[in-house]
């Protein structure tokens, strides 16, 4: 468990994100939400950084180089150790089939790009307090 | 759009191509009248007429439709302009009236030719020369429209009109029989088309100049050799089993192709004659034939066009999709970072920067609207826009829309009324595109209306009339006038141009909202008048199949078992949604169901199964309606089958003229297309049948005929003692002539369509009349087939009675019927 100078509780997500942009923007603005926000740029080395860090929770982009999201969450939720990790699907506009596809993939919550940072908020703080509460 | 129109052009010529090869031979009026009504229907202008000289006489008005009668008296006045045009337009040309000379502007304004017209030469070759026999003019006020693509069109068919115009000329001039032998012949040299005749043995007897021109040949080569020779293909011949004689077996004229000399292969539009001795009996034929081959070069070319703007019309969406893709990542940046340094700003206490930052959100917010919207038309342009179907509580996506919606409503100090049914229940839709469009038609509502109400009612329809629910949204804005109702529905055309920079918006969003709800098998439609609001209804089934899981599936997984003997509908349909609600609609009517998603798949499907009937739609990829409607009647064994067209274009003539038994418009009002159903529902058991028809000697033979094939056969010498008979007892099938003393055949089958129980009694019209284009439209869906005996030898012509009766055996025992034996 993470905890900040104060003695609180720092969730750490570990955002899964291949665009630049993206993961800088999003990234900084979780982090000024009290996040602490660790990176993985494909799907092969999200998978291998939730093994090494635990992170508290993943948000993953599907359309990932290397090994795409759908992929990387399967293996997550196919070993012991990542299994009780959340994750937050990533998907583009109007593709309410990829959506589908990542829960069915193993994923405990999706939300579409563009980022609407106060209901992804939303999304993250429900499962880190079903997380916690367990 | 030139696409769009050359599309257009193309279709109609299409649609039309078996009325131009029936073009009436006998009467020149009628040529004339035909032409001009085709010529206004294909280019939709407002006036068309046709102008021919003969010889050194002066051009004269030969017919024209959109003339004003009165103006139309006045023509001859116009000579100057008659004069000008025949001088100055030698070549087919695009006259603006603006051009011509003062007088002759305003002559031509006086006729109704206006803003611009087309002008194409009718030409003919009468002894080796060409000669210019008319022409044919088109008119419209000034439009956006494609002029050359209409101008190559109306060439097309002024070749049509050329070749039929001479052939009726040489025609009144052969069957005169005072005409000198010399005389004829020197006609028959000078024909543009090429005429053979050939003896019983079909073996060639003469030939004019023009075919030796043509193919190539010298006159010894030809004479006395088989017709085969320059027949590329064999014609529909049928040998006659009492005599020598052979019968053509086909009506009007056909496509065939000649072969020349060296082997070229020449298509060509040929019609057949039969001559007679003395006795009647069969001497020869007739064949004239025209050479076709610039028209159809003129239409492959039009056809690749065609496909060049849908393959161009496919590019774009793609282009779109993949192009709207890029465009909305470096949006996202735009919006992401814009929203980040409003919080930031608000950190470090920098509020003055927020409403700047603030407008920079609001405008990539909104040019995402944008390009989504442009997204979702292309993807649903493309074919790719798919339905994930699940089923929901209608009142819970009520409440969700309502609650979304409601701060756009208040924002022009509007209310909301909502009125729900108390149990609307649930339904089987794609929730994201059903709210999609509800949310579209209250956002609207709210931008066209300040300080009003705006009210939404939704209510689940009887179940009678199947299981609908519809949202109707309704305000009290400023509201559209007809016209711009009209383009409400057209991409791109937002009411009007105006309005974008006022209220915002693509103008896509309604398009969108009414593709979805057609994806989903119903409609949005609309009221409105302007100052007084508008109303829109989206109607959908309550339940939607999945196309996908239930792809067009066989009679057998239609829920309800179906009775052995059920009729069986085949259903033709591009679209597997509009195919499965039919079928679950048909279904339940009793109906066997059997559903093909092409043309090419339903004629299969058609000669396979002999259905009772088919529904047939008419927009479709590759093979449209009308080319499937044309190839069923174009088949003996399948011409019988009634065919109800279903369609967005309100076009019954073209249904009519093409043999189509019905017509109905989407979205279908499935009560009329059951009555439809089983109006030409066939169940005819070898019963009795009645001849009508005042020749006595083919009355008997009629009647002998069919009573060796098992049939109680009653006879009539008119159609009044037909109607007493009928009165008397229900026949299973009439056998008709249409001209008769007393009470012709077209009075006959109005009055029997006056009496509801006798619709459903197959008429068959057996005529020496030659069927003029009105006739058919007049007893058009009360008869099932037209024999015509001046086409049909009587052997030929019993042939065809026996196989209608035949047919009428088979269907009898394939619904399972006890069959009924005559008494």
């Amino acid at each position: 468990m993470n905890l900040s100078k104060w003695g609180e509780f720092v969730p750490k997500i570990l955002l899964v994100e291949d665009n630049e942009m993206n993961r800088d923007m999003l990234s900084r603005r979780l982090q000024r939400k009290g996040f602490q926000v660790i990176i993985a740029v494909d799907g092969a080395q999200g998978v291998a950084m939730a093994q090494a860090d635990a992170p508290d929770l993943i948000l993953m982009d599907m359309s990932l180089p290397v090994l795409d999201g759908w992929e990387a969450t399967r293996q997550l939720k196919a070993s012991a150790p990542t299994r009780s990790i959340p994750i937050i699907a990533l998907t583009a506009h109007a593709m309410s089939g990829d959506q589908e596809r990542a829960l069915q993939a193993g994923c405990d919550h999706y939300d579409t790009k563009p980022i609407e940072l106060p209901r992804l908020l939303e999304k993250i703080n429900a499962l880190l307090n079903k997380d916690t509460a367990r | 759009m030139p696409a769009t129109r050359i599309h257009h052009l193309y279709e109609m010529l299409h649609y039309w191509s078996d009325t131009f090869a029936r073009l009436p031979l006998t009467n020149l009026k009628e040529v004339g009248q035909t032409a001009v009504t085709l010529i206004s229907s294909i280019l939709n202008y407002q006036v068309s007429a046709l102008l021919i000289k003969d010889g050194d006489k002066e051009p004269s008005l030969l017919a024209s439709k959109g003339i004003d009668r009165q103006l139309l008296s006045m023509w001859n006045l116009e000579e100057s302009l008659l004069q000008h045009l025949w001088s100055e337009c030698e070549a087919p040309a695009i006259v603006e009236c603006t051009t011509l000379p003062a007088e002759l502007a305003s002559s031509a304004e006086r006729l109704g030719l206006k803003g611009v017209f087309l002008h194409v030469p009718l030409r003919a070759t009468v002894e080796h020369k060409e000669n210019l026999i008319g022409f044919a003019v088109a008119a419209q006020p000034r439009g956006d429209w494609d002029l050359e693509s209409d101008l190559k069109a109306l060439g097309i068919i002024s070749g049509f009109v050329a070749g039929a115009i001479t052939g009726c000329t040489m025609r009144a001039l052969l069957i005169e029989s005072t005409v000198s032998k010399k005389y004829v012949d020197s006609i028959i040299k000078s024909m543009s088309d090429t005429m053979i005749v050939v003896d019983s043995d079909r073996r060639i007897r003469t030939v004019n100049q023009a075919t030796l021109t043509l193919l190539g040949y010298l006159p010894q080569e030809l004479i006395g050799q088989p017709a085969a020779i320059i027949l590329a293909h064999e014609l529909p011949f049928t040998a006659s089993r009492d005599d020598d004689s052979v019968e053509p077996d086909f009506r009007g004229n056909i496509e065939t192709v000649y072969r020349s000399k060296e082997g070229r292969e020449i298509p060509v539009l040929l019609s057949s004659s039969v001559l007679r001795d003395d006795r009647g009996k069969v001497s020869g034929l007739i064949y004239m034939a025209q050479d076709i081959t610039e028209r159809k070069r003129a239409e492959a070319e039009l056809h690749k066009t065609k496909e060049a703007a849908e393959a161009a019309n496919r590019a774009k969406s793609t282009f779109l999709a993949n192009m709207s893709h890029e465009l909305r990542t470096p949006l996202n940046a735009v919006i992401g970072y814009s929203e980040m340094l409003q919080e930031e700003a608000e950190d470090l206490g920098q509020a003055e920067l927020i409403p700047d930052l603030k407008k920079i959100n609001a405008a990539g917010k909104h040019l995402l609207d944008l390009i989504n919207n442009v997204l979702d038309l292309s993807k649903i342009e493309a074919g790719k826009m798919e339905l994930f179907l699940e089923t929901f509580e209608i009142s819970a996506l009520v409440q969700d829309v309502v609650a979304v919606i409601q701060p756009l409503v208040a924002k022009r100090t509007n209310t909301l009324q909502v009125n729900c049914d108390d149990d609307l229940g649930t339904m089987r839709a794609d929730l994201t595109k059903v709210r999609q469009s509800l949310f579209n038609l209250l956002s609207n509502a709210s931008k066209f209306t300040e300080q009003g109400t705006i009210s939404l009612s939704v209510s689940r329809g009887p179940a009678s009339d199947g299981d609908w629910i519809s949202f109707r949204v309704s305000d009290t804005g400023i509201g559209m006038t007809a016209e711009q109702t009209a383009k409400l529905f057209q991409p791109f055309a937002q009411a009007e141009a105006s309005t974008t920079p006022k209220y915002g918006g693509t103008g896509l969003g309604l398009v969108i909202s009414r593709r979805f709800c057609q994806m989903m098998g119903g409609d949005i439609a609309v009221q409105s008048e302007p100052g007084q609001g508008s109303a829109f209804t989206i109607k959908l089934p309550a339940r939607i199949l999945d196309p996908k899981s239930q792809p067009a599936a066989p009679a057998e997984s239609t829920s309800a078992p179906l009775p052995e003997g059920a009729p069986t509908v085949l259903v033709i349909d591009d679209d597997p949604a509009a195919r499965d609600l039919l079928q679950r609609f048909l279904g339940k009517e009793g109906f066997r169901v059997e559903s093909a998603g092409d043309g090419e798949e339903g004629l299969r499907l058609a000669s396979k199964l002999h259905p009772d009937a088919i529904v047939l739609d008419v927009i479709m990829p590759r093979m449209d309606g009308w080319a499937v409607v044309t190839a069923l009647k174009a088949e003996a064994e399948l011409a019988d089958i009634p065919v109800v067209m279903l369609t967005i274009v309100d076009d019954k003539n073209t249904g009519f003229a093409l043999g189509a038994a019905d017509y109905l418009t989407k979205p279908v009002d499935r009560e009329r297309l059951a009555a439809i159903l089983k109006k030409h529902q066939r169940a005819i058991r070898p019963g009795c049948v009645l001849v009508v028809e005042d020749d006595a000697a083919t009355r008997e033979m009629l009647q002998r005929l069919l009573e060796k094939e098992g049939w109680q056969v009653g006879a009539a010498e008119n159609g009044r003692v037909a109607l007493e008979l009928v009165a008397e007892k229900r026949p299973q099938l009439i056998l008709l002539d249409l001209m008769m003393p007393e009470m012709d055949g077209f009075e006959f089958v109005e009055e029997l369509h006056k009496h509801k129980e006798w619709r459903s009694i197959p008429v068959v019209v057996v005529t020496a009349k030659d069927i003029t284009i009105e006739d058919r439209l007049r007893i058009n869906g009360y008869v099932a087939k037209i024999l015509e005996k001046a086409a049909c030898s009587r052997e030929a012509l019993l042939r065809e009675v026996r196989d209608l009766v035949a047919a009428c055996v088979r269907e009898g025992s394939r619904s399972n019927h006890e069959p009924q034996l005559p008494a």
